[in-house]
């Protein structure tokens, strides 16, 4: 997954939920949105159900993560539903407690990179002249420096902690929110109602904030919900490589410890498949709602002109009338 | 007039990121804690012997001196030396690199020749089943874990397609007699192939995706009504002006994703045992090979900045329209 | 003398889009008219009202969610029987198009000869050098410079582009042009010679043109007949002078009245309201609800097209008084 391809798959999601193609929608309509589009709707569940388990961990998880309460990679049985890991460890107690830190880091990066990259492309798109090239540039530089190698050093520069972490992800992803949100802009700003506050003397500050922001924060929210994605499979590289958080636990890590604890070797799929199977899960359902909100906030409505089934034929209509 | 000068901003464009990467590369390294030197472990390593080569590598001197020194190292391809094997980074990093460009170049090949056939019939048949499913199994994909993909193929695919878990040579090859030619790479290929195919489902994903959306839009465009009008039949249209006018957004992503590449190769290596960059960079993590590492990653940006390069170029060549 | 058969008949075209929630949007209703050998015929009316639908349907041009009925009468076959199969072989050959925006026409990476060569050798008209050949020859004939057939698109101007798009419409030699406002977006002089050329090219090739367009001055200064459209339908045709000396539907009438000069290059001004919808069936006229004329039967009865005087029908019931005829010409 890279970061440009977030920007691409418009049209994936409203065309596998088979709908016909949108009609342009007020901007402020997100609600409107989840309701028309059942993809979104379905993303928006899954991440949902997530953030419960997350938070209601200590409630869900049948037994401790830090205790050995079952054999090595004992297989899923009535006691442990997935098995038990390398330690002896309950794989759904893991499994659950993950889903915080997981969770945690791809919101807590994506602000970060909805912070940053919002920040400049507003300045960028609302200003304009100089602040926008050199902005422009720095953007251009940091899109084409390869992002893991980057992080691998970062990590290994700054430590492995949780915090670095979701710094180091915001850091590398908020090249391509930055560019949205200053094409955004710089449409909003040609607006006539921005034009006739400003030209009644209001100054720049209360321009972007009663003015820019407003417009710009639905395609903000739509394009954060996408980093989401990003962060949490940035997160599962970084700890699959060893440079995760060694104190905390999170689907990465668990992806990582399978691959360390020799699961393969052991015939443990339980310990492989679900934490990659939440990952995958939890991706896919902000990829949908990112794409579902992007969709309806850019409208692209499609005619296509060529179509496997043509325009039809139908037998003659009325009756011709003769002299 | 104004064709040339889009290379000439191109070429500076590409220059200045390279003199950025290779100043960022130095500076992060030396931010690491401890030095090349103080980090070394041998039996000859006395604190006078650390002196001397410390003084040899010129990392008494202060920092401007060391980055020129970097500088002047890098334009004549002095990489530095490893801090584990003591050899001459540029050396270390052939042999890996071949094998990860062979294992990269096939995974891509395929994630390219699929992506495009499948996002072309995606898009032409929009709407469609095949449209819908294919869709899907490339969201899917796209939203897996390499790693995950890659433990999971070991898993539940390797043994049964007979194909070795990991590893570039089986080690039962040449006990009993020397390998034909013909043996030898043929082993080395299907040590290659699931690797490849890791990196290439996760791509073959992104990629059906970015060639069906550049189709679309392409498709719906005025000049392709026209070529309707004219008589073409579908299939033409589809090629000659559907797809050689979405060439242009193709290519441009691709390119872009080439980052995504390197990250991905590192991570299918590790999981496969490949010895390539990618699980040589693992292990200098691993060691604190500071060093390589820093030689490791200068050549990786390099080639993604060389590849975006070409990508420019390329994309030159197939819009007229392209002054600036 | 010229030849009186029609050289293309449309005989009671219907066109119906499918809408989203399962209904249907009646877009052209009953479309019926001919057009003779070097005839130029306009077809007018607000945006809308359907006009551009019908000629896209001529071509079989319309997308998937269309479905169409009616005839295409062309040398005496239906081309529209089949639907897709029996309009394909005769786009370009017999029957071509300028689109409207032509400037978009073209395909922005390839080179305007290598464009207009295409359906040249698809159709197997002429091919290689001939080809090429015969390429500066349309673009002399369009008044564009021979040698500028090596560029691209983006290296023309607008009105460069637009005679371009004639030239391409011309490669196969059509017996029928479909022209949908050619001069859209174009500046005033090169508006006038597009459409002196277009005058012209119908005078020496025997081309038969059909011009569509919301703009009343072109269609007066350059059609010979004219059929008007509301709501899908064609509610008065006739000779151009007919037309506009002797208007017999309140449409074409308000239409002229709201133009203030003739020759100048305002547009249609708009007549208060708007046209109804197409997705419903509609009782009585659909024009009544913005006719200044009504009277009893406006609301309660579908009008008739009635021949009003030779070679000109209009659907209104102020004719109704009249010896009762019918709709053609």
């Amino acid at each position: 997954m890279s970061r440009v391809s977030a920007d691409v798959a418009t049209e994936a999601t409203a065309a596998a939920r088979g709908d016909a193609p949108l009609t342009p929608r007020r901007r402020n309509f997100i609600s409107a949105t989840f309701r028309s589009q059942p993809q979104a709707m379905v993303g928006l569940v899954i991440v949902v159900i997530f953030i419960l388990i997350a938070i209601f961990a200590p409630l869900l998880a049948p037994y401790s993560i830090h205790e050995k309460t079952g054999a090595i990679y004992a297989p899923p049985s009535s006691a442990h539903w997935l098995g038990t890991d390398d330690g002896g460890v309950d794989m759904l107690s893991l499994l659950i407690y993950g889903s915080r830190v997981s969770l945690e880091v791809g919101l807590a990066a994506a602000l970060v990179a909805m912070i940053i990259g919002g920040a400049v492309g507003v300045l960028s798109g609302f200003f304009g002249g100089s602040v926008d090239i050199i902005l422009m540039r720095i953007t251009d530089i940091f899109l084409v420096i390869p992002d893991i190698p980057l992080i691998i050093v970062m990590a290994a520069v700054f430590g492995r902690n949780l915090r670095n972490i979701i710094i180091i992800i915001g850091i590398i992803y908020w090249t391509s929110t930055a560019r949205l949100i200053r094409a955004q802009v710089k449409s909003v700003r040609e607006r006539v109602y921005v034009k006739r506050a400003r030209s009644l003397g209001a100054g720049n500050n209360r321009l972007v904030f009663k003015h820019v922001l407003p417009q710009v924060s639905p395609l903000l929210i739509a394009n954060t919900v996408l980093m989401i994605a990003l962060a949490i499979f940035a997160e599962t590289y970084i700890a699959f490589l060893g440079l995760g958080d060694p104190t905390t636990i999170s689907w990465g890590r668990l992806i990582e410890n399978a691959f360390k604890g020799n699961a393969v070797l052991n015939s443990a799929w339980w310990a492989i498949v679900p934490p990659g199977v939440c990952v995958t899960l939890v991706i896919l359902a902000c990829t949908m709602m990112g794409q579902s909100m992007e969709d309806a906030l850019n409208p692209r409505l499609r005619v296509g002109h060529l179509a496997v089934r043509r325009f039809r034929v139908r037998p003659l209509h009325g009756k011709l009338e003769t002299e | 007039m104004g064709r040339t000068d889009y290379i000439v901003k191109r070429s500076l464009f590409a220059l200045l990121t390279v003199l950025v990467a290779v100043t960022i590369n130095f500076l992060l390294f030396r931010a690491l804690p401890g030095t090349a030197v103080s980090g070394l472990k041998c039996r000859a390593c006395t604190v006078q012997f650390k002196k001397a080569l410390a003084h040899d590598l010129g990392l008494d001197q202060s920092k401007w001196q060391q980055y020129k020194l970097y500088m002047e190292n890098l334009v004549h391809g002095n990489l530095g030396v490893s801090a584990i094997s003591h050899k001459p980074v540029r050396g270390e990093l052939w042999e890996p690199l071949k094998n990860t460009v062979a294992m990269i170049t096939l995974g891509t090949v395929f994630s390219i020749v699929f992506g495009v056939l499948t996002g072309v019939m995606a898009a032409w048949r929009r709407g469609t089943v095949v449209d819908r499913g294919s869709l899907w199994l490339s969201l899917a994909f796209y939203s897996m874990p390499t790693q995950w993909l890659g433990l999971m193929i070991v898993y539940f695919v390797a043994d049964r397609v007979g194909l070795p878990h990991g590893g570039i040579q089986s080690p039962d090859l040449g006990i009993l007699s020397q390998p034909s030619t013909y043996e030898y790479w043929k082993d080395r290929l299907d040590h290659m192939i699931l690797p490849a195919m890791t990196l290439g489902l996760v791509l073959y994903g992104e990629y059906t995706l970015i060639v069906r959306s550049a189709m679309l839009e392409t498709l719906g465009e005025d000049y392709v009504l026209t070529a309707r009008a004219k008589g073409m039949s579908n299939w033409a249209i589809v090629w000659k002006h559907g797809f050689r006018n979405a060439l242009l957004p193709i290519v441009t992503l691709i390119a872009l994703s080439l980052g995504f590449i390197v990250g991905g190769a590192i991570v299918v290596e590790y999981v496969f045992n490949y010895p390539g960059i990618g699980l040589a960079i693992v292990d200098a993590i691993d060691k604190r090979d500071y060093p390589f590492l820093q030689g490791a990653f200068l050549l990786l940006t390099f080639s993604v900045i060389l590849f975006n390069f070409i990508a420019d170029l390329v994309y030159f060549k197939l819009d007229p329209r392209v002054t600036t | 003398m010229t030849d009186r058969r029609p050289v293309i008949a449309v005989e009671d075209m219907h066109v119906w889009f499918d809408l989203a929630d399962g209904a249907e949007l009646h877009a052209v209703q009953g479309v019926t008219f001919e057009l003779r050998p070097g005839e130029r015929m306009g077809l007018v009316g607000e945006s809308g009202c359907g006009k551009t639908t019908t000629i896209l349907a001529m071509m079989g041009l319309l997308p998937s969610s269309a479905s169409v009925s009616g005839r295409v009468i062309l040398d005496g076959e239906d081309i529209m029987e089949r639907g897709e199969s029996s309009v394909a072989p005769h786009r370009w050959c017999d029957i071509s198009m300028v689109f409207q925006g032509a400037m978009n026409a073209f395909n922005p990476v390839k080179r305007i000869g290598d464009q207009i060569v295409e359906p040249m050798e698809m159709h197997g008209t002429a091919s290689g050098s001939s080809a090429r050949a015969q390429v500066r020859d349309l673009l002399e004939l369009v008044g564009i410079s021979g040698d500028r057939a090596s560029r691209y698109p983006h290296e023309f101007s607008g009105g460069m582009r637009q005679r371009a798009a004639i030239a391409l419409a011309l490669a196969c030699q059509p017996k029928v042009l479909l022209a949908d406002e050619p001069t859209t977006a174009l500046d005033v002089m090169v508006q006038a010679q597009i459409l002196d050329l277009l005058v012209r090219l119908t005078r020496d090739l025997g081309l038969s043109m059909i011009l569509v367009t919301h703009d009343l001055p072109v269609v007066a200064q350059v059609c010979d007949r004219a059929a008007v459209m509301y709501a899908g339908e064609i509610v008065e045709m006739g000779q151009m002078s007919d037309i506009y000396h002797e208007p017999r539907h309140p449409y074409t009438r308000m239409l002229f009245a709201a133009t203030p000069d003739l020759l100048g290059d305002d547009e249609v001004q708009s007549i208060a309201g708007v046209p109804p919808r197409l997705d419903r069936d509609l009782i009585g006229c659909p024009f009544a609800p913005r006719c200044d004329s009504t009277f009893a039967p406006c609301t309660v009865d579908h009008p008739r097209s009635l021949q009003v005087e030779t070679g000109h029908t209009a659907m209104c019931h102020l004719n109704d008084r009249l010896v009762v005829g019918a709709a053609g010409a």
